[in-house]
């Protein structure tokens, strides 16, 4: 089936392809506001301001991140032309040096990914600690973002209208899913891939099982002293669970107990 | 028939596609994969961010947008423009490989351009990112170019 290349605008492409592409989709066929196309990859290439990236790339509220991913991932912005950019503007400093180790970690995935082909949907290495949460499949609350979690559920309904989600908030989202509510890492990196603009095989399968310690050495958590150091406070400010009730308002040391049956020192590997 | 075509898949997807530059009067096309699709159900923004990288790659020149079995529209899509030789840029997914094998069983020639690299690897990679960034790191932060230039015309806005 031939599709139509002839519209113009963007309101009369979406409509067109919301019946072309019928059957292929089961959301609201709603484009994101992230614009395809190598003109708006290169307009956001040349805004990015990499200056600061190193200390505040993790603030999920600021957006000191490029958000070139989508256009890196499907070849509109190769890897190298990003990087050639970035130092020819900036030279090589501390920021540019950071923002390039990022670059690499997507050639890192795709390079493994190129290595183990599907391999990469299975467990790549034995789970170094199992989370005690009982197995449950996707619960409906994250489907629908209403946790009643603010920094997982503001995440989740960004990924849902936008396509995108901060790396730091795909983190929080990934480990909460894995280890707090004990669902299959597969099935978070479903939602994930259906979702994400950039949503790739490779760095979407790997980085589920890095934070599950299927092909890292320890399992990735956080909690909420980290998510009011990366949002500014903000998403705590707004959740009713912050008064009592928080999942995450604990240290490392309890929070390795009560998720794993294990110290710190043991979920870290040094004992 | 001797000419050739490209085909241009959701890894690369662009203007400054390795494929396309090599071919600058070519046809080109790019296939929404039933298959893949139906069963994966990907969000309709993602759908709508592959067709405006479409429609922005084939922009220019005879192109093709199309929904269907990939294999068979690019066998129709050779044959409308009497191509023997189909151009396309890699892709490490295997499901790229498996397309190229079966393009190439039906009898058409494949020629697969190589996108620029970051940083060039050889053999098995590390477990961890932590080695891998200890053997690239100096070759990563060194520039290599100012990346593929644009088609003149096409790189419009700054």
């Amino acid at each position: 089936m031939q599709l139509r290349t002839d519209l113009t605008t963007r309101s009369e492409r979406a409509a067109y392809l919301a019946e072309a592409l019928a059957g292929l989709y089961s959301d609201q066929p709603t484009p994101s506001p992230i614009q395809g196309g190598r003109r708006a990859a290169l307009r956001r290439l040349r805004a990015f301001d990499v200056r600061n990236y190193a200390r505040a790339r993790n603030q999920v509220n600021q957006r000191s991140v490029s958000m070139l991913s989508p256009y890196i991932r499907h070849g509109v912005l190769p890897l190298a032309e990003v990087r050639d950019s970035i130092l020819s503007r900036f030279g090589l400093t501390p920021d540019t040096e950071k923002f390039v180790n990022e670059l690499a970690w997507r050639a890192f995935w795709q390079l493994v990914y190129a290595h183990l082909g599907d391999r990469i949907h299975h467990d790549l290495e034995p789970a170094k600690q199992r989370a005690r949460a009982a197995r449950q499949p996707l619960p409906i609350a994250v489907i629908e973002a209403q946790t009643g979690l603010v920094c997982i559920d503001e995440s989740l309904q960004e990924l849902y209208t936008t396509g995108y989600m901060h790396n730091h908030a795909r983190m929080w989202v990934a480990a909460y899913v894995q280890h707090w509510l004990g669902v299959d890492w597969r099935e978070g990196a479903a939602l994930f891939y259906r979702h994400l603009l950039d949503g790739d095989p490779a760095s979407n399968s790997l980085s589920w099982q890095w934070v599950g310690s299927t092909f890292s050495h320890k399992p990735y958590i956080f909690n909420r002293q980290n998510v009011e150091r990366f949002s500014n406070g903000e998403f705590c400010a707004r959740c009713q669970l912050a008064a009592g009730g928080c999942p995450f308002d604990d240290s490392y040391e309890h929070l390795a107990q009560r998720l794993f049956g294990v110290s710190l020192a043991e979920l870290e590997g040094r004992r | 028939m001797s000419g050739a075509v490209v085909w241009l898949h959701g890894d690369s997807l662009s203007p400054a596609d390795p494929a396309l530059l090599a071919n600058p009067t070519a046809p080109a096309i790019f296939v929404f994969d039933e298959e893949l699709l139906a069963a994966a159900q990907l969000s309709f923004k993602r759908l709508f961010f592959l067709y405006e990288c479409a429609l922005e790659a084939i922009a220019g020149r005879i192109g093709s947008i199309r929904r269907g079995i990939v294999v068979d529209e690019l066998r129709a899509f050779a044959a409308d423009h009497q191509a023997l030789t189909v151009h396309t840029t890699a892709s490490v997914a295997p499901r790229f490989q498996r397309y190229v094998a079966e393009l190439r069983a039906a009898g058409l020639q494949v020629v697969v351009h190589e996108p620029p690299p970051f940083v060039v690897w050889h053999g098995e990679p590390p477990r961890r990112f932590s080695a891998f960034w200890r053997r690239v790191s100096a070759e990563a932060l060194r520039p290599t170019g100012l990346g593929p230039e644009l088609p003149a015309g096409q790189e419009m806005e700054s």
